[in-house]
């Protein structure tokens, strides 16, 4: 019954040779292979290949700047009215200070005075 | 522990953790919302300045200008400005419980009053100040005058002399103290 099954096993993992059409297929089709024009990385400068993507990073540095300038803008506009609201802040308070020394000095002249 | 004890442990941390985040500096005081003035009132000054945009109006003031290197001596160590300020055309009587929710928050040991003083015109001001450590870290103004109502609130280390330095400049009246006052 062993015996059987071994028999069984060895013929079926025998070594085949692969025959003559097996080593003319690969031998063609690595002719083929470095008969095509070596691929390069990228296309060459002025390349029609370019247009999309110089287009596109054209637009996006355009963009880009637009934003930056646009951000700068409007941080002016927001720092002046900062600006502008502390000097009116600094303005109310003095007044009121003013308003308070004011009063304590009318009332220490009304206290000499009677 | 099951999950809803988890839970239960951590809704509380976390409320407190977020009442913590969201707590006022000292020094700082929780104004009101004066909408209800606003329309009543003929000229209204509501200027609110965090530590970030002071720190952007203090970008824009030019230091080698005599009065902006006065205002920016002022503005550094501040954290905030807020001031609401109301002008009417007639006397106007004010709404007494937005002013007494601000005075509630003007108690010691946090905050000290500096002045209160009662005019005949009946002009009042009170000046309160915060004092921690020794270190004055916020200011308070309350004026009400018949058609007047402001209230200041700043935050921040605050030197009433270099206030002093801004007087006679960008229209500050001059307050006629005395060096060091």
């Amino acid at each position: 019954m062993s015996n059987d099954l071994d028999e069984s096993l060895r013929a079926a993992l025998r070594p085949v040779d692969p025959g003559e059409d097996l080593t003319r297929k690969v031998l063609a089709a690595v002719e083929q292979d470095s008969s095509r024009p070596p691929r390069g990385p990228l296309p060459p400068p002025g390349h029609p290949g370019w247009r999309w993507p110089s287009a596109v990073l054209a637009i996006a540095l355009l963009v880009g700047l637009a934003t930056a300038y646009h951000w700068q803008l409007r941080r002016q506009e927001r720092g002046l009215e900062a600006r502008r609201q502390l000097i009116e802040a600094l303005q109310v308070t003095s007044e009121k200070l003013d308003l308070a020394y004011r009063v304590v000095n009318e009332q220490e002249h009304t206290e000499n005075g009677s | 522990m099951s999950a809803r004890g988890h839970l239960a442990m951590l809704v509380p941390t976390l409320v407190l953790a977020a009442r913590l985040a969201c707590a006022e500096p000292p020094g700082q005081l929780l104004l009101p919302n004066f909408d209800s003035l606003t329309g009543k009132s003929i000229q209204s000054v509501n200027i609110t300045l965090d530590s970030t945009l002071l720190g952007l109006a203090a970008s824009f003031l030019d230091s080698s200008k005599p009065d902006d290197a006065a205002t920016m001596q002022v503005v550094s160590g501040l954290r905030g400005i807020y001031v609401r300020s109301y002008t009417f055309n007639k006397d106007f009587p004010y709404p007494t419980a937005d002013v007494e929710t601000v005075r509630r928050q003007l108690v010691p040991p946090a905050w000290q009053r500096l002045v209160q003083v009662h005019s005949k015109e009946q002009a009042n001001v009170d000046i309160y100040i915060s004092v921690d450590h020794g270190r004055a870290n916020g200011l308070a103004i309350i004026s009400s005058e018949p058609r007047q109502f402001t209230i200041v609130n700043i935050v921040g280390s605050i030197d009433l002399k270099k206030l002093h330095q801004l007087e006679g400049k960008f229209g500050v009246p001059k307050l006629q103290l005395p060096d060091g006052q």
